[in-house]
């Protein structure tokens, strides 16, 4: 059994059901996540950021954050689901624990919009064109339009 | 002393995609390297939720011409995941096989580019001469040599028989032989050596940190694959081994991928010798897919390959996040220039296997005084003389 998932489970955090065979996923709110990315490094150190993908559910009104960290030593994959506010989707950067998110960070705030709150690195035209960024849009959200 | 910025690109010296490395360097010795992308972002993402399931197989395909199959593999496994679909054992094999051969000549051609950059420029047109027989491989089993399109949602396109299985035995034996020349080559050539060794260093708990992948982690000595933590497709069946290098320099990272061309011509042997009978993909194409997501993760040649599938039910996705291997070696995989010298750089940077392109010329701008000259690709291979 996986030491990362013990560890999780005994945070008492809400486990999301997920079908495919090793993986995880837990619902966490933005204020606890960086608390448990950090327990995750120090129960495995071995763990990297697989990447962060940013799904806008326009009619909830809800942008989903999913960090999906993959675990070597324990051979798993930790997806972490934070749920926020479309018209506010801010979550705490977790770039300094993990370096390797920050490209990943880079990509969710220029095509979904998705603020990390803390890096400083965070700027428009990332990945989008010029174009796209003097609009002011963020392209992989589901109101714009192609 | 000045530093002088050197950017490289935006197309840059490697293979074809557009990407700048903007290098700050201290008289020879690099200060730090910040990469600029987005020059050719396509909107593939954008593009997958307007498509249906099955025309998007075509679309993941077309991400990356090297490594097109391992992108319809990641695309499809997760798509038959949610959709509950059985991949009849025979075309579970013959996907793999099709990886194994997509990986042979990957490799074989980063290892040509490799040796170009150091200027081994005999050795790289013999390493192409001999990869272009596995380009024909593919295309004996796909029906092209380059985009194969072979998949469909619940197996493949075309099967193979007796006369393919001798062909494609035949063709590896003297690819074999040769790839284990090159590997020799690579060991014991003197300028090789002198150019790759100790070059570009990634101490194994940097390259977890920053989230490299593939034969870069694993040229830094951390045992990290995903055909084996993480089997599809029939890979928990096939024997292998992971292979990992100490040297954690751009050489190690170079042999991690001569040997692992090895191992998959074993694996081919494996996969023809053990191919199973019976169909290879549904007699009827399946068009709607339920509600659920998928988060599938494939060991592309250039490390781990990750799509986030999402489904609300019908026969389009919602969302479909592609990450390939090479979007963390190269933006996170920087740390590898930090004091090594301009000449390096683009050893280092091909090193990574990068799935960016070259141009014949970089600009060179002297921050003191203004001055600035262009260079063509191969004055910055032979180190700015």
């Amino acid at each position: 059994m996986s030491k990362v998932v013990d560890y999780l489970r005994s945070l008492g955090l809400k486990e999301l059901e997920i079908r495919q065979p090793r993986r995880y996923m837990f619902e966490v709110s933005p204020d606890r996540l960086r608390d448990v990315i950090s327990g995750v490094i120090k129960v495995s150190p071995q763990t990297y950021v697989s990447a962060i993908s940013g799904v806008d559910y326009i009619n909830e009104g809800v942008i989903e954050v999913n960090y999906c960290l993959w675990v070597i030593e324990d051979k798993v994959m930790v997806v972490f689901r934070v749920r926020v506010p479309r018209d506010s989707p801010k979550v705490p950067t977790i770039y300094d624990l993990i370096p390797g998110a920050l490209n990943s960070e880079l990509e969710a705030y220029d095509l979904v919009g998705v603020v990390f709150e803390g890096n400083d690195k965070l700027r428009r035209g990332f990945l989008a064109p010029p174009e796209i960024v003097s609009q002011n849009v963020f392209p992989l959200r589901k109101d714009f339009k192609v | 002393m000045s530093l002088i910025e050197v950017p490289v690109g935006p197309q840059h010296p490697a293979l074809h995609e557009p990407i700048m490395l903007r290098v700050r360097a201290d008289g020879e010795k690099v200060v730090d390297v910040q990469v600029v992308n987005g020059y050719n972002h396509r909107g593939a993402e954008k593009l997958g939720e307007r498509n249906t399931w099955i025309k998007n197989i075509f679309l993941y395909s077309r991400v990356c011409g090297i490594c097109n199959t391992v992108h319809a593999q990641t695309y499809t496994q997760g798509v038959e995941f949610i959709g509950g679909i059985e991949v009849p054992p025979r075309a579970q094999y013959l996907r793999t096989l099709i990886m194994e051969l997509e990986r042979i000549h990957s490799h074989m051609l980063i290892c040509a580019v490799m040796a170009e950059v150091v200027g081994f420029d005999s050795l790289f047109m013999l390493i192409m001469r001999d990869r272009e027989p596995v380009m024909m491989l593919k295309e004996l089993v796909t029906g092209n040599r380059v985009l194969s399109d072979y998949y469909t949602l619940g197996g493949v396109r075309r099967d193979v028989d007796e006369v393919k299985k001798d062909k494609i035995l035949k063709v590896l034996e003297r690819v074999e032989e040769r790839v284990k020349y090159y590997k020799k080559v690579f060991l014991e050539d003197f300028t090789i050596n002198k150019r790759l060794r100790d070059v570009g260093i990634i101490k194994p708990s940097d390259a977890v940190r920053h989230s490299l992948v593939g034969p870069t982690l694993r040229g830094s000595g951390v045992k990290s694959d995903v055909r084996r933590d993480d089997p599809y497709a029939a890979y928990g069946e096939i024997p292998f081994n992971v292979i990992t290098y100490d040297g954690c320099d751009s050489l190690s990272r170079m042999l991690v991928r001569l040997d692992e061309t090895l191992e998959s011509i074993e694996m081919v042997r494996y996969i023809l010798k053990h191919l199973p009978q019976g169909p290879i993909a549904p007699k009827t194409p399946i068009r709607v897919i339920p509600k659920g997501e998928a988060f599938s993760r494939v060991e592309a040649p250039r490390g781990e390959l990750f799509y986030h599938i999402v489904s609300l039910g019908g026969d389009k996705p919602y969302r479909v996040k592609v990450r390939t291997p090479s979007f963390h070696n190269i933006i996170n995989g920087v740390i590898a220039y930090k004091d090594a010298n301009i000449a390096d750089v683009p050893v280092i940077l091909t090193s990574v296997d990068p799935c960016v392109s070259c141009t014949e010329r970089v600009l060179v701008i002297d921050e003191a005084s203004g001055r600035s000259k262009v260079l063509r690709l191969k004055d910055l291979s032979r180190g700015l003389r």
